[in-house]
């Protein structure tokens, strides 16, 4: 049979709380051993127990990390979902299914293999069979696609780290279920894995863990948290890493961590730490955002450093909860009443969540402002390859802070809130210090932080705070863009689409078009995105939502004969973004 | 001559700005005292940080301490800047002034959970029972049948907030009154030498919109229905002896933190500070005779702070190096080669 090789999805339906993500993790982590392109995305529900869940795995050969548009392999272990699953199929599906669930597999027109699965389990472990059934799927993939044992073998290992008995019984589980696969189902599958060179620096990790690393090295000295899907897993691998890489001489932690009574205090968590002179982060997700707005709006105001990453999940209000979307962005942008604005950094890829981690406190304190994360339930919570973290280039930024009286003597005229420099930055000292003490406030104040309700010192305090953030654009990351000659259309992008991309410009290639690429990294937007505008026709700015949240923005900010040059496609169905999807609606939306 | 104390420094160094307050508010008194127990205690002004939330008293911090930074935060959500502000510089000194909006009402769960994590802060609630700067509005502590100068009588029944901390085991519990500026003063400054958190409920007159004799919380009820559980004479460690003259009767002293003494001199009955259900009758008994007990009612010292819990470095946080706070670039070769060990075991 001809094969078709590192170029498939994988598409496997479980009831969580089963195990199943052992497996699945197994699958994914046994390719990537091979050096196969793989990526994987879990779709699980917000439930601890019994509810459906997918994990989807695609290997690509040319690098596509969306999900695909087509399962080619089906695994069913849900009784729930099982007739909807089977019915989605394409014909020529391979099925595997397990026989003991004692449901109908009526898909003549499919290539449909059983496993007695729960029946074998229970012949290594009776009272582990629920569990262990799941084993036995992995087993007849490692058969139909040709997975190496050593790999698998190292898989397992990982999965089950120091935990012996387990990784024997596994082990064992899935040679059985390999020998069955091959007696029984033979030679069945056009689809094969094939091993190719793999750099022995490349590993895989969460970009939550990503962020939690970064925020390490940026010298965080508190995190608040309030437990919240999908962010928790932040919190908790920063807590993590504390005692590993954040122990003092005298063997105490120099990072606190307080588990909040809600997101507002957590927020005025972060406000307090970065009043005091130190880091304080909290990370949240959307609804998280929405309770801490007021909270925001007193960093801007009152210019207090803080960082809050926002991972972003399915909204408006409790919304799906465990699923993806880029739906913040604009709340995130200008949070809280009046007018206001924030830094939103965004990393698309894991490297990025770690670099992003670490210099977001340098902008905050740079600017003396709150600075947000922006992240997304796919690009958080599941695994991206990278091939190792850089360590930070640059020392840590401190910002304009007075710290001795000498430093305070040298500045003419200070006052708080002075622009002493010009740069809409000014002085600020620290409690505790002496020196120059005022009442920080959320009311209207003048230079020297004096409550005012003065006309002009108003205007002219709101004025500077503008020129201050828009200071920033130019010394946030650039956009990354890949230009094409054409020239004729550009899309701009941002974010977790970074994963879709590739494989949308290949899609749209087919259809004769030749796109350039921009994916914004930050905002406010930096003068380079207005270059590229300047230099297409047309430009698509392609984001997960539904209401095209950056296009807005660039729409409110930009020149106005560049606002013409902008199309929006903006989609959202919860799920990570599938790259037909959007290929289909930017020729739509062209015309083309 | 001029006074100075422990640290040569007047008290005006301890002063702030001038009042917006109206003239005769409750409030302005206990801006007084707070300046008076600082500086009597001998505090640094620079390690005093002034924290409130919104609403009259809240404003207050401006015109106390005006050598101390200080924050004026949100309604009702000062505790978690404080937490977050202690976090990173433990040897700052929190005195926070907040109302009864802010503290029974719209930041009820943050002052219970700064309560729960005992918060190394002094907590004063200046209370009396309405909204003054949205003119006059009841709040949530006053009592049943209190009436203010308009409207009708109030029919909700009230949250004390001194029963409340002292369920949740808040380590130092009084209650004043704005109008007993020696009774204040010495538990003002006992809460300053306490290592927790210190709550004082000061009930504190509204003169414009409740002042009138119908309310609980006027000068002339509070004056005529104080109960006071005990005298209270404040003993500083620096000297000992000379602040106060050995009183007659009967007393019984209570160790605080910083080596200073509060002397409760007994009126009546025996009050033991260290007696939870004791502090909660005297509260109940006094709330049902529509009075108001004041005094130190509960008290229990030497309990973890927030701060004691969390494993930290000596050194306060704000005080760290760069070398301290960023872990090595060795270390990140390692956690990378940890990856990808795990990844190819």
């Amino acid at each position: 049979m001809d094969k078709i090789y590192n170029d498939f999805t994988i598409n496997v339906a479980t009831a969580n709380g089963t195990g199943s993500q052992s497996s699945n993790l197994i699958i994914l982590h046994s390719m990537f051993e091979m050096g196969v392109p793989v990526s994987g995305k879990n779709l699980f529900p917000s439930n601890i127990s019994g509810l459906p869940t997918w994990f989807i795995i695609r290997a690509s050969d040319k690098g596509y990390q969306a999900p695909g548009d087509e399962t080619n392999i089906q695994i069913i272990m849900n009784k729930d979902t099982w007739e909807k699953d089977l019915k989605a199929l394409e014909p020529g599906t391979i099925v595997i299914f397990n026989e003991d669930a004692k449901m109908p597999v009526e898909r003549d027109d499919c290539i449909c293999l059983g496993m007695p699965m729960t029946t074998m389990a229970r012949g290594i472990s009776p009272k582990m069979a629920r569990l262990m059934a799941n084993m036995y799927y992995v087993g007849g993939i490692a058969h139909l696609l040709g997975i190496d044992e050593g790999a698998i073998s190292s898989a397992v290992e990982q999965q089950f780290r120091g935990k012996e008995n387990a990784i024997t019984m596994n082990l064992q589980a899935i040679s059985e279920a390999r020998s069955y696969a091959s007696e029984n189902w033979g030679d069945v599958s056009k689809f094969a894995v094939v091993a190719r060179d793999k750099s022995s620096d490349t590993f895989l990790i969460e970009g939550n863990e990503a962020v939690a690393l970064g925020c390490i090295y940026g010298g965080i000295n508190m995190l608040s948290w309030y437990p919240i899907t999908p962010s928790s897993s932040l919190a908790e691998s920063i807590i993590n890493w504390i005692p590993k890489l954040r122990e003092a001489g005298d063997g105490g932690s120099t990072c606190a961590v307080v588990q909040a009574e809600d997101e507002l205090a957590a927020a005025g968590m972060v406000l307090g730490a970065g009043w005091a002179g130190g880091r304080g982060m909290t990370c949240t997700s959307g609804p998280g955002i929405s309770l801490m707005s007021e909270f925001i709006g007193l960093f801007y105001f009152a210019e207090v450093p803080g960082v809050i990453w926002d991972i972003n999940r399915t909204g408006p209000s409790t919304g799906l909860p465990t699923r993806t979307q880029q739906g913040d962005l604009s709340m995130c942008y200008e949070a809280s009443h009046g007018d206001t604005q924030h830094i939103v950094l965004i990393p698309g890829t894991v490297d990025e969540c770690f670099e992003f981690g670490w210099r977001a406190f340098d902008y905050a304190e740079r600017f003396q402002t709150l600075v947000f994360g922006f992240g997304d339930l796919d690009l958080g919570m599941n695994r991206w390859s990278t091939s190792g973290f850089d360590y930070p280039s640059e020392k840590m930024d401190r910002g304009k802070v007075i710290r001795t009286q000498e430093q305070m003597d040298a500045i003419p005229d200070f006052g708080r809130y002075r622009d002493v420099d010009g740069d809409g930055v000014a002085y600020r000292t620290l409690p505790g210090s002496g020196l120059a003490p005022i009442l920080y406030r959320g009311t209207g104040h003048d230079e020297d932080g004096i409550y005012s309700e003065d006309p002009d010192v108003y205007y002219q305090a709101m004025q500077r705070l503008k020129r201050k953030i828009d200071g920033s654009r130019d010394v946030l990351p650039a956009p990354v863009i890949r230009e094409e000659e054409e020239g004729d259309v550009g899309i701009i992008f941002y974010g977790s689409m970074e994963n879709s991309i590739v494989e949308i410009d290949d899609m749209l290639e087919e259809r004769g078009m030749s796109v350039s690429t921009c994916r914004v990294r930050a905002l406010p937007y930096h003068s380079e995105v207005e270059g590229f505008i300047e230099r297409h026709n047309r430009v698509v700015v392609m984001e997960i939502n539904r209401d095209g949240q950056l296009y807005g923005i660039l729409r409110k900010e930009l020149p106005r004969h560049l606002i013409s040059k902008l199309y929006s496609v903006a989609y959202s169905d919860g799920l990570p973004p599938k790259a037909r999807e959007y290929a289909n609606r930017v020729a739509e939306v062209l015309g083309d | 001559m001029v006074k100075l104390n422990v640290l040569n420094l007047e008290k005006s160094e301890y002063k702030g700005g001038k009042s917006s307050l109206c003239p005769g508010c409750g409030h302005d008194q206990i801006s007084n005292v707070i300046i008076q127990a600082a500086w009597e205690n001998g505090i640094k002004p620079e390690g005093i940080a002034k924290m409130s939330g919104i609403g009259c008293s809240s404003k207050t911090p401006a015109y106390f301490l005006a050598k101390s930074h200080g924050f004026n935060t949100v309604h009702g959500r000062m505790p978690s800047v404080t937490t977050g502000a202690n976090m990173i510089n433990k040897d700052l000194a929190f005195i926070a002034v907040s109302g009864d909006g802010d503290t029974a009402s719209i930041g009820i769960g943050q002052f219970i959970h700064a309560i729960r994590r005992n918060l190394d802060m002094v907590y004063i609630i200046e209370n009396n029972g309405v909204y003054g700067l949205t003119k006059g509005q009841y709040s949530a502590t006053v009592e049943k049948g209190s009436k203010k100068k308009k409207g009708t009588a109030n029919e909700q029944a009230p949250i004390d907030l001194c029963a409340m901390a002292v369920n949740l085991g808040c380590t130092f519990v009084a209650r004043s009154f704005s109008g007993s500026k020696k009774q204040l003063t010495a538990l003002l400054r006992a809460a300053m030498s306490h290592r927790g958190m210190a709550i004082i409920d000061v009930i504190s007159p509204c003169v414009t919109f409740a002042n009138n004799d119908e309310s609980y919380r006027s000068y002339n009820y509070v004056k005529s229905n104080d109960e006071v559980l005990h005298i209270v004479d404040y003993i500083p460690h620096f000297s000992p002896l000379s602040e106060v003259e050995v009183p007659e009767g009967e007393f019984s002293d209570i160790s605080l933190f910083d080596g200073s003494t509060l002397r409760l001199e007994t009126v009546s009955e025996d009050h033991d500070p260290g007696d939870a259900v004791a502090a909660l009758r005297a509260i109940h008994e006094a709330t049902q005779e529509g009075r108001h007990v004041t005094g130190l009612l509960y008290y229990n010292p030497n309990q973890p702070t927030a701060t004691d819990t969390l494993g930290l470095t000596d050194t306060p946080l704000v005080g760290l190096s760069d070398e301290e706070m960023r872990p090595s670039a060795e270390s990140l070769k390692e956690v990378n080669a940890g990856f990808r060990a795990s990844d190819s075991s």
